[in-house]
């Protein structure tokens, strides 16, 4: 498949950059303002499936072209840049803001935030073009938050393909699941050896 | 089950003294609040529940969201009635509650008790209507108290504006008999578009209509299963005993009857455990002593208990339907002849009963029972004569 990038193809293989769909926590991702509940989760795909909108897009409601993505990851990622495709006839979004490592962002909050960074989008309906992320604002990011808030005069706004490139570290931001909390102090439970009877401690 | 936060905006307005509701309209709506409260905490442990109300001097947030019912419950005391409710104020104010709620996770959703008087536009109605969606808030509205064409119209458009995939809701409640939490137990509101609260509801439901408490025996089952359980199942075994009693009690020419009244043919396994019933009822009469006679149907009953209990309740109903139609026992008289004599089912209870030293043992272990008394000599004699006659007669048949 023709890359269509200014460097030639024969040494790398681009789907393999754009793997850092394997690491979204795909069940979580959520969006604000999509038209069909869900339609959110068939954005994400391989690099190959870019353009293939067998699974349907998102689409914001009627006459309302703003739409947050929220990509919680399976963890830690460092973001080197971001690719989108849109739809035709002005659906596609003119600008994106990004925030990281931020939960539960609605609209009000995502115009009065400062982003991290944005970006003016153009119509990229073939895939090609990518945007570049300040790295250095980029590393560890746990989940990230897009934030379009307008786009080429649609009526609604349309988005075929979130890609990411980057790399994942195996760091993981989990919250602790299973810890037992004490409401009172139970003394059994925390015998030391010298209670119980003693131990022999060896000094060496 | 699903994961909740809900903000309950109440209209405290002028028009809640109106007594069209029993008692008045705000005791009707603050049943009803109490009873949403429940529901929606019962149906998740972690979902929280707030309150607010958007009539009086301005819109008051009584309660932020929480999942402590007692908070919510004290702060429903000692409202006051006055003013004019503002409605879109109100639905602004309880999405900025939710948006500041401790659990993101949660799913945000209003639900709003419209009583009075709806005094803004349909158009800024659906415009709000259209944020909340925006920003995926489900919306319920609880359409009672002045009935008005326009106030339905403009509440209409507001849910209609709101909903997303159906989980956004409108229940219109007249005035009438009919309690107005009655009428939203039946309604998406509780049942939370079909799974999750129906439970709650239904138990509920069951209250409201018995009355007292509602649940079986005094005991929630959703807070104590097992305790609900076994209170279910000694209630049950004391029947079955008394039932067993009563029948001990009919004379033998009803004997017959219950004999003709038990299952269908198919059943060959009840109707054994029938004839062996009513034979050893044969044995209690024969003995014609109380104490072993109860012995003996304990013993009985023991051994098989969950099919002669069935069949004890199946034999009481039915002997009346025989006694009815006589050529109808006559039908079952003779099925059941030939059922005596098909050994293809024959129950443990009658090998268990063959085994004589399975019996003198648990005769033993009975209080007050001497193995050695000579009427329980026959009566083990008996019973091991029975297991032989009906091999015989199957042989006969043969």
């Amino acid at each position: 498949m023709a890359c269509l990038h200014d460097h030639s193809c024969e040494d790398h293989d681009c789907s393999s950059d754009w793997s850092l769909y394997k690491h979204i926590d795909i069940p979580k991702v959520s969006a604000l303002n999509e038209a069909v509940p869900g339609s959110v989760k068939s954005v994400f795909k391989a690099w190959e499936q870019r353009l293939s909108s067998s699974e349907g897009f998102l689409e914001s409601n009627e006459g309302d072209p703003e739409l947050i993505v929220f990509i919680p990851f399976t963890s830690d990622v460092k973001i080197k840049s971001i690719s989108i495709v849109g739809g035709a006839d002005g659906t596609s979004p003119i600008k994106m803001r990004a925030f990281i490592n931020r939960e539960g962002i609605d609209f009000s909050d995502a115009q009065s935030m400062q982003a991290v960074q944005e970006w003016d989008l153009a119509e990229n309906l073939q895939g090609v073009l990518e945007y570049q992320t300040r790295y250095s604002r980029f590393q560890g990011v746990g989940n990230l938050t897009l934030h379009f808030p307008d786009n080429y005069g649609g009526d609604t706004s349309r988005i075929q393909y979130i890609g990411l490139k980057g790399e994942a570290t195996q760091l993981k931001r989990d919250v602790v699941a299973t810890i037992v909390y004490e409401l009172m102090p139970n003394p059994s439970d925390h015998k030391t050896k010298s209670e119980t009877g003693g131990g022999m401690s060896h000094v060496e | 089950m699903v994961l909740e936060a809900t903000m309950i905006c109440i209209d405290n307005s002028e028009w809640m003294r109106n007594g069209d509701y029993s008692p008045t309209r705000f005791q009707a709506q603050a049943d009803a609040v109490n009873l949403i409260c429940g529901a929606k905490t019962q149906s998740n442990p972690e979902n929280t529940v707030g309150v607010l109300t958007m009539a009086g001097k301005g819109v008051r947030v009584l309660v932020t969201p929480t999942s402590d019912l007692g908070k919510i419950l004290a702060c429903m005391h000692g409202l006051e009635i006055g003013g004019e409710m503002n409605l879109a104020a109100g639905i602004q104010v309880a999405q900025l509650a939710l948006k500041h709620r401790q659990n993101k996770k949660q799913q945000q959703r209003i639900i709003v008790f419209a009583g009075g008087p709806v005094k803004y536009d349909k158009k800024v109605l659906e415009m709000i209507g259209k944020k909340l969606k925006k920003n995926s808030v489900a919306l319920d509205v609880v359409n009672f108290g002045e009935e008005d064409e326009a106030k339905t119209e403009k509440l209409e458009a507001l849910v209609a504006a709101v909903n997303n995939n159906d989980s956004s809701h409108i229940v219109h409640v007249p005035a009438g008999s009919n309690a107005l939490s009655d009428v939203l137990l039946s309604t998406p509101i509780f049942t939370g578009d079909g799974e999750g609260g129906s439970g709650f509801a239904a138990a509920a439901a069951a209250a409201a209509a018995g009355g007292v408490s509602g649940f079986d025996f005094g005991v929630d089952p959703n807070l104590d299963p097992e305790l609900a359980l076994a209170l279910r199942v000694s209630m049950e075994e004391e029947r079955a005993r008394q039932e067993a009693a009563a029948k001990k009690a009919a004379d033998d020419s009803s004997k017959q009857d219950k004999e003709g009244a038990s299952s269908s043919q198919d059943a060959t396994m009840s109707e054994n455990v029938a004839t062996s019933a009513s034979e050893s009822e044969n044995k209690k009469d024969d003995l014609m002593d109380d104490e072993n006679a109860l012995l003996q149907q304990a013993l009985a009953m023991s051994m098989d208990d969950p099919a002669t209990t069935t069949v004890n309740t199946r034999d009481t109903d039915m002997s009346e339907a025989a006694a009815d139609d006589q050529d109808l026992a006559l039908a079952l008289q003779l099925s059941v002849q030939e059922g005596a004599k098909d050994q293809s089912g024959e129950t443990d209870m009658g090998k268990l009963l063959a085994d004589q030293s399975f019996v003198s043992s648990v005769l033993a272990s009975l209080p007050g029972v001497d193995p050695n008394d000579p009427s329980v000599k026959d009566l083990l004699a008996s019973m091991q004569n029975q297991p032989e006659k009906k091999d015989e007669d199957k042989e006969e048949d043969k």
